[in-house]
């Protein structure tokens, strides 16, 4: 009958529909590879999606068989998670240090190794930096996009208007604190502000006041470490946000900052210093068209005792597990072109530089080395000419920096310590009366109780 | 050939006729089609392949993921109640207990009477009541996650923030409202209900102009009051209705997800966390991989509970409505 | 619009001719309709407002007047830069897709169960109740991992649309609307129908389905609004931001718009459902009054 017969050849589209609307494979049969990377952070500004587009275009020519499809990227917490579960990760993808060699080891990134060898400057990489890439197996299966410390970034016209000089920043951690109060007092605008989010970061900042007063959350590696999440130092950090918070007011009314947050309120010169990576200024420039003349870096204070340091931490860039021999193949291709030539090819590096100037992108942010110093140095040499940040005011940061110990993050559950210690921060900073022990010795028995189960 | 189309249609039920009260005949599958089996069968395709594929089978799916371990790379393994344990050890999950029991409470506080009053007053107006609802109910048209986003640029704790500059303006404030324990879930419920509330109101309006208005005139004559008209007649009256969306708001309020997640990621300090967004949490919080044993086990716990509450529920008030 | 019956009816004539009551009446209701105006449409007309404001106005007077002019030019982001335009149209095709799978199913199963009848259908009736009392939680893990890989085809449906049309479907509480309301249809005509010449496929399109206007049409102001508050779905099922929802979308480019320009892209994101509910007022308020139906 012939109502049948459409509700079978409806039956039939709708699956032909689906099989056709799902996610295909992106090896196309024939001569070209795709491959997805991972591009720029979502809303970034136009300019530096042609910048990207424009290395898009430059790698296709020097690779004919090979199309690279940009997908916008940022790595949080939580999101990344659900793109693991939902394999929705492009084929070129980033994660930071703490997460790089569990994900290895449970063979969520694809093993590199093969083709990290072929790579004529291997033997260069700054051994810490590329062990956060290697798993437990020793098997290279990230390549690192930079390394970063954390740093204290200020901004210049806040500093002006309250009558400090912006080209004498705090050096101690007491400065940190009059500063604060004096800018917010002569300028009602938040002197310090920190990230306090759920989404880790809370406890990513907490840690690096940790360690510039001497403290570590960890001692041991694997599943057998041991948490020191309430140890003294932790709880003078505390004491010391508490303090600006409640009896200094200099830390405003908002503080639910995230990452993105608080780049974003500095950018727009709302609050006057902050912790975050060394590299923030790209992120300033490329989401929020930063006022270049109000940005200014400086190292963390570090505390008079022998083991402080500046929390050092990075990104790297792998491989979906599950990509096939051809586009692995590619993605190391793009993996060298775009994330390591800049830093070892002069002629690359020249011309990375002179597209990110033209589409008035920054260059020249300060950045750790991932190979050994000379590289790093030479690197720095061929884009002097084209660095358009304000190096000047980022002199206080660069002057210190390799000074200061580096030290990495906790190895064991990294992101499960900082998720622990969020909540901690929270309450300290939106309640006046939190038992600040009380709640880190719960806090360490959460973060120890994901060490042993290796989450 | 195609038996279904045959002279007089394959027979409804009406017409089923011997072949199905008397005789027993041979069920063949020629029997089947011709008695219409086949074109109900088709008719239930739809439903049947999507009521199975996503609804059914992931229910089963649950009860079976909540009893087993699993990791992405290798096969899942049985662990027994141990997901259940996990969850019930978890220093979380009182919390999210808590909090969820509080957002449903302030919600009911909030979002139950004022409604009601609101439809009361609004059934009484003669002319343009149609004004009324729709000022009511915009609200609702909203998109909500625009809502949220709304109002959380509303609760801007500094002194320039929208509500804490009008606040201002009569002296009071400023006030924390997300930034703090205390005052986050009341804020969470504050819009929630804003952007709720008209929805209630039409139905309360639609339940008020269908009770009889027989019934308050002989109330009148008897020298009734307003309040006592109110309280002895329309109350009773729109019993069902009140029941209804009582309960309904309960396992609405019990799951909320929304706001939770966006005005304050559960924050600060787990002050906002709901047992959804803990549910949320465990299946994609961690940055390594998640536990879909907890977060099944935690969903079934809930689920249990909501189930437990409306039998009780509705036994309670099956035996206030019959008496 | 005015309701049938003849408003309440709770104040009666010889009351209204009080004038406490009438006057005390009078009173709450300007009070209640400038309290609705302030609370339902005040931060709506904020939003627009601010909406043409520049950002740092926004900031620091949120309540002021344009205090230093217009920011037209939020708009004009709004819709350029952040592509607010495509988002919607996102949201409107899920939307649709969401209705009609709705549609399809409560209907033809409405039709099997209540007018043919076969024998298994009071197997499917229970089925259907026991769903209807399982809150939507308990199946987004198990639905979310089928999703990612479908058992047989060994396919994904993450950032196809289906992944969010056909769960849709599964809406235990529209079927069973249906099935009532076709059980109350009057069987004379269908037995008219069949005496015509009818088969089922002719009796559901010509006759059912034409009686079926109002059904149809609570059962579409469900799934619009459905669809419409769904976040946490689309969030997850959703991950490439071409096709990604307005609910989806405008959350995860918070914190990298400038507030003037996102707060123009959420008034955009409002303009069509407002526009939408003015103009069909009367049904929607008509259909979700639907619980004046149930009496105690």
């Amino acid at each position: 009958m012939k109502s049948t017969r459409v509700a079978m050849i409806v039956a039939v589209g709708v699956l032909l529909a689906i099989g056709a609307s799902t996610a295909a494979g992106s090896t196309r049969s024939g001569k070209k590879v795709t491959i997805s990377v991972a591009s720029l952070i979502p809303g970034s500004t136009q300019a530096a999606i042609k910048q990207f587009n424009a290395q898009v275009k430059e790698f296709e020519k020097r690779y004919p068989t090979i199309q690279v499809k940009p997908v916008e990227y940022q790595w949080t917490g939580p999101s990344f998670a659900a793109k693991l579960a939902a394999r929705t990760l492009p084929t070129v993808f980033e994660v930071p240090f703490t997460d790089a060699r569990t994900l290895g080891d449970r063979g969520q990134l694809a093993n590199l190794t093969p083709y990290f060898k072929k790579l004529p400057y291997h033997n260069k990489y700054n051994n810490a930096v590329i062990a956060e890439g290697t798993d437990a197996k020793g098997q290279v299966v990230a390549l690192p996009k930079g390394a970063y410390a954390q740093a204290l970034h200020y901004n210049r016209a806040l500093f002006k208007q309250a009558g400090l000089n912006p080209n004498k920043p705090p050096t101690t951690w007491a400065q940190i604190r009059t500063d604060a109060r004096i800018i917010s007092q002569k300028t009602g605008k938040p002197g310090y502000v920190e990230m306090a989010k759920d989404d880790n970061t809370a406890g990513w900042i907490l840690t690096t006041l940790v360690y510039s007063l001497g403290g570590r959350m960890e001692t041991g590696t694997g599943t057998h470490a041991k948490a020191t999440l309430n140890n003294t130092y932790t709880i003078h950090a505390l004491n010391m946000l508490k303090a600006m918070r409640w009896t200094d007011n200099s830390m405003g009314s908002n503080f639910d900052y995230g990452w993105s947050d608080i780049n974003q309120a500095f950018a727009a010169g709302k609050v006057g210093m902050y912790i975050s990576g060394s590299d923030v200024y790209t992120n300033l420039v490329q989401a929020y068209n930063v006022n270049p003349s109000t940005y200014g870096v400086t190292t963390i204070p570090l505390a008079n005792n022998k083991k402080v340091g500046v929390l050092g931490g990075g990104t790297l860039a792998a491989v979906r597990p599950d990509a096939k021999k051809a586009q692995l193949a590619a993605a190391v291709k793009w993996l060298d072109f775009f994330y390591e030539q800049p830093l070892v090819s002069k002629k690359q590096a020249i011309r990375n530089a002179k597209t990110l100037v033209a589409n008035k992108q920054p260059v020249g942010v300060p950045a750790l080395p991932i190979f050994n110093r000379t590289q790093y140095n030479l690197a720095n040499l061929w884009i002097k000419p084209y660095i358009n940040v304000p190096v000047g005011q980022m002199k206080p940061f660069l002057n210190g920096i390799f000074k200061q110990k580096l030290i990495p993050e906790p190895e064991a559950s990294t992101q499960s310590v900082y998720h622990a210690l969020d909540a901690v921060v929270e309450a300290v900073l939106t309640n006046k009366n939190t038992d600040v022990v009380q709640m880190l010795k719960q806090a360490n028995a959460e973060a120890q109780a994901a060490i042993r189960q290796g989450a | 050939m195609n038996t279904v189309d045959q002279p007089g249609g394959p027979a409804l039920p009406s017409e089923r006729g011997p072949s199905r009260s008397y005789a027993t005949p041979r069920r063949t599958p020629l029997t089947w089609i011709r008695g219409g089996g086949l074109s109900a069968f088709l008719f239930l395709l739809p439903l049947l392949f999507v009521f199975g594929a996503f609804s059914w089978f992931p229910i089963v799916r649950t009860a079976i993921m909540s009893l087993q371990h699993t990791n992405f790379v290798q096969a899942p393994t049985w662990v027994g109640f141990q997901n259940f344990r996990a969850v019930w050890h978890d220093p979380l999950f009182p919390v999210a207990v808590r909090n969820t029991a509080y957002f449903a409470l302030l919600a009911l506080v909030f979002g139950y009477p004022i409604p009601l009053i609101a439809a009361v007053l609004m059934s009484e107006v003669r002319k343009r009541r149609g004004l009324y609802s729709m000022v009511a109910y915009l609200p609702v048209v909203i998109p909500p996650v625009v809502a949220v986003l709304l109002w959380k640029t509303f609760y801007d704790a500094s002194a320039t923030g929208v509500f804490n500059t009008a606040l201002g303006w009569v002296g009071l404030g400023p006030y924390p409202w997300l930034q703090s324990q205390q005052w986050a879930m009341p804020s969470l419920v504050l819009e929630s209900t804003w952007a709720n509330a008209g929805a209630t109101m039409i139905i309360y309006l639609a339940a008020l102009t269908s009770v009889n208005p027989e019934l308050y005139e002989a109330a009148s004559v008897d020298g009734a009051q307003l309040l006592r008209k109110v309280w002895h007649i329309t109350l009773p009256q729109i019993r069902g209705v009140l029941l209804v969306t009582l309960i309904l708001q309960i396992i609405g309020t019990a799951q909320v997800f929304l706001e939770p997640y966006l005005f304050t990621s559960g924050g600060p300090a787990n002050a906002t966390l709901t047992v959804m967004l803990l549910i949320y949490n465990y299946a994609f919080g961690n940055s390594l991989g998640g536990d879909y044993g907890k977060a099944t086990a935690l969903s079934l716990m809930l689920a249990g509970s909501l189930a437990v509450f409306s039998l009780v529920y509705l036994r309670a008030t099956r035996s206030w409505s019959t008496r | 619009m005015s309701e049938p019956g003849s408003g309440g009816g709770l104040i009666s004539g010889i009351e209204w001719r009080k004038p406490s009551i009438r006057w005390g009446m009078r009173t709450a209701h300007v009070l209640l309709l400038v309290g609705l105006v302030v609370i339902g449409l005040g931060p709506i007309l904020w939003l627009a407002k601010s909406a043409i404001t520049p950002t740092l106005d926004t900031i620091s007077h949120p309540i002021a007047l344009f205090p230093h002019g217009t920011a037209w030019s939020n708009v004009r982001q709004a819709w350029s830069d952040v592509h607010v335009g495509r988002y919607f149209w996102n949201t409107i095709v899920i939307t649709f897709g969401s209705w009609a799978v709705q549609i399809v199913v409560a209907t033809t199963g409405g039709f099997a169960l209540s007018v043919l009848r076969p024998r298994y259908a009071p197997i499917i009736k229970g089925l259907l109740l026991a769903t209807l009392f399982i809150p939507a939680i308990v199946l987004l893990v198990p639905l979310y991992i089928e999703i990612v890989q479908l058992p047989i085809v060994h396919k994904s449906l993450i950032d196809s649309y289906w992944s969010v049309w056909l769960p849709a479907g599964a809406s235990a509480f529209n079927v069973i609307l249906v099935t009532r309301f076709f059980d109350n249809l009057p069987r004379e005509i269908f037995e008219a129908a069949e005496i015509d010449g009818a088969g089922p496929f002719q009796l559901f399109w010509r006759i059912v389905l034409p009686m079926s206007k109002p059904i149809l049409g609570v059962v579409s102001i469900f799934a619009l609004l459905a669809s419409w508050k769904d976040f946490l779905w689309p969030l997850l099922v959703l991950t490439n931001p071409n096709k990604q929802p307005l609910s989806v979308r405008l959350p995860s480019i918070e914190s990298q718009t400038s507030l003037g320009v996102f707060l123009a892209a959420m008034f955009i994101a409002c303009l069509i459902p407002i526009a939408g509910f003015l103009l069909f007022q009367r049904s929607f308020l008509r259909g979700t009054g639907l619980g004046g139906a149930i009496k105690g």
